[in-house]
């Protein structure tokens, strides 16, 4: 045990800077008003959660949320996962090792940037509107940014280097032989995929879901610069709680009944997949 | 899996995924150098607005601020994680798979939601937003990166040099010194590095946690990008991009040699 011991003030980190102020969140949800450093706690209430659920506001962003998290996933999903079959089994190895550099790129670039080179792609008279508008398939000077779809596309945009990444290190792990094997015993390509690829992929894939659809649902940023005034999602409305109205005991009462939620979502995916993998 | 065509229209697909990756950031390099600010057609070629990017003194303040907060998290982080490598492989395999569930914590859960915990907590104690808040923030969401890079260097390598070293009489710290450390040190530099790009970018850690009126770089970007187009933004994002590429180009040197110091003995 005594060997063991360099690992103790990282423990102690995650235990401080993560777990109790994460726990701390319930606590916090019961504060009456806002929680400034040099203020006394006022007072304890649920009036938080009371108003919470007491108008459609705050349910319905959650739900939205959750919606354009599995659907920024589902596509994510599509997109990448031929692309890491590819990327595993048909690049030649030589030129593997240069292309899996080049999907962290993305990965190491901030957020914010891509965000931006996004809106200059598509602004008004940017480059695919006036694309568009020499087809007739739209007027060059309309854009569809500051909606949904433009939310949706960044994220997509944002997280597809993590789905790809988490795909492939399952599929690289699948041996050509296992393949040879299940194609010389008379299987075709759709049952091979079914019952060799899909269920040896399962744990990249789940990691993938993991690694997209949680942060997707908790998107501020993204809402905030470019999806207008439809685009708002539950970030926003914590985000505001912390940076605008000042409410944070509202904030954390809203963080937390997310938290919930999205544990909630993460253990369905998991008996989900874990009933996938019995086929 | 079995035919010529269908792996055909597997690479054209991963070509094609590649191309929707890279082609904004290309355009906005290619707009670095046009002359119309709004990064719309013809294309005229100027440098007009990296002058301009270098001219400017807000910008030059909030880079060398998140310079130094990512250096210092980096470093902090790839010393805590790397002793967190070590000791825990001592540990029994249970508390070994608590330890790396809660450190998968800080990257899973969404930065706005470990961020404003951790506000919360920084509010109570009375701390507030500070600099040292902004610090332990940031510090908390890399580090999980410099513990699986190092982590992951331990479980890849051989470690029968050091059993050797030790029978033949080093002492602890001499074996940790001159076998363990080389064996890790593409790891702990590695985890360093994603620490250091990590931090720089973490937006919503410091949004949330840095003292009233400073902006990191990442901040003074977001109002930019929120209060209308600054020309100069897209020389700026050209010079991070462009620094990014190199990094990565870095990395993936260091990866090439999963045992620097076993290919080191082996006879070529």
């Amino acid at each position: 045990m005594k060997k063991a011991l360099p690992a103790l003030p990282s423990a102690a980190l995650f235990l401080c800077l993560s777990l109790v102020p994460l726990a701390m969140l319930a606590l916090f949800s019961f504060v009456a008003g806002n929680l400034s450093p040099a203020g006394q706690i006022s007072g304890f209430t649920a009036a938080n959660f009371i108003r919470a659920f007491s108008s459609w506001t705050f349910p319905r962003l959650l739900g939205k949320s959750v919606l354009i998290g599995l659907l920024v996933t589902a596509i994510c999903i599509i997109i990448a996962y031929p692309a890491a079959w590819a990327l595993a089994k048909v690049v030649k190895e030589r030129r593997r090792s240069l292309m899996m550099s080049l999907v962290i790129v993305p990965f190491f670039t901030s957020q914010l940037l891509l965000i931006y080179a996004i809106m200059t792609l598509f602004q008004s008279k940017g480059l695919i509107m006036t694309f568009f508008g020499m087809l007739n398939l739209a007027d060059p000077a309309t854009s569809i940014l500051y909606s949904n779809a433009a939310v949706v596309i960044v994220l997509v945009y944002e997280y597809l280097p993590y789905m790809i990444l988490s795909l492939y290190t399952s599929l690289e792990g699948i041996g050509d032989d296992l393949l040879f094997a299940s194609r010389s015993l008379g299987a075709g390509m759709w049952f091979t995929f079914r019952r060799v690829v899909f269920p040896m992929s399962l744990p990249g894939l789940l990691s993938g879901i993991l690694l997209v659809l949680v942060p997707v649902t908790g998107s501020f940023v993204e809402p905030e610069l470019i999806g207008g005034a439809s685009g708002m999602m539950v970030g926003s409305l914590i985000n505001s709680q912390f940076s605008e109205v000042l409410n944070m005991g509202y904030g954390a009462a809203l963080s937390f009944v997310f938290l919930v939620a999205l544990a909630g979502i993460m253990a369905i995916i998991n008996r989900g997949m874990g009933r996938a993998a019995g086929v | 899996m079995h035919s010529k065509g269908f792996n055909r229209t597997m690479r054209i697909w991963l070509y094609a995924t590649y191309f929707i990756l890279f082609a904004p950031i290309a355009v906005i390099i290619i707009m670095s150098f046009n002359k119309t600010p709004f990064g719309m057609l013809p294309f005229a070629f100027t440098l007009e607005w990296y002058e301009l990017l270098f001219t400017g003194e807000a910008l030059i303040e909030s880079a060398l601020l998140s310079l130094e907060l990512s250096f210092a998290v980096a470093l902090s982080a790839m010393l805590l994680g790397t002793a967190a490598a070590l000791g825990v492989q001592y540990l029994p395999r249970r508390a070994r798979s608590l330890f790396m569930a809660v450190n998968n914590v800080p990257i899973v859960i969404p930065w706005l939601v470990q961020a404003v915990a951790l506000l919360l907590i920084f509010n109570m104690t009375g701390l507030g937003r500070s600099y040292t808040g902004m610090y332990l923030g940031n510090l908390i969401v890399v580090l999980p990166y410099c513990v699986m890079m190092a982590a992951a260097r331990f479980h890849e390598a051989d470690r029968a040099p050091e059993d050797a070293a030790r029978l033949l009489g080093a002492n602890r710290f001499k074996v940790f010194w001159d076998v363990t450390l080389p064996m890790l040190l593409p790891g702990v530099v590695a985890g360093g590095l994603m620490a250091f790009m990590v931090c720089f970018n973490a937006f919503a850690m410091q949004y949330f946690l840095a003292p009233f009126g400073v902006n990191t770089l990442p901040m003074e970007i977001f109002t930019m990008i929120r209060s209308g187009y600054k020309p100069d933004m897209n020389a700026l994002s050209a010079l991070l991009i462009i620094v990014t590429l190199a990094v990565v180009l870095l990395l993936n040197k260091l990866n090439r040699r999963p045992n620097a110091l076993s290919n080191r003995q082996q006879p070529s």
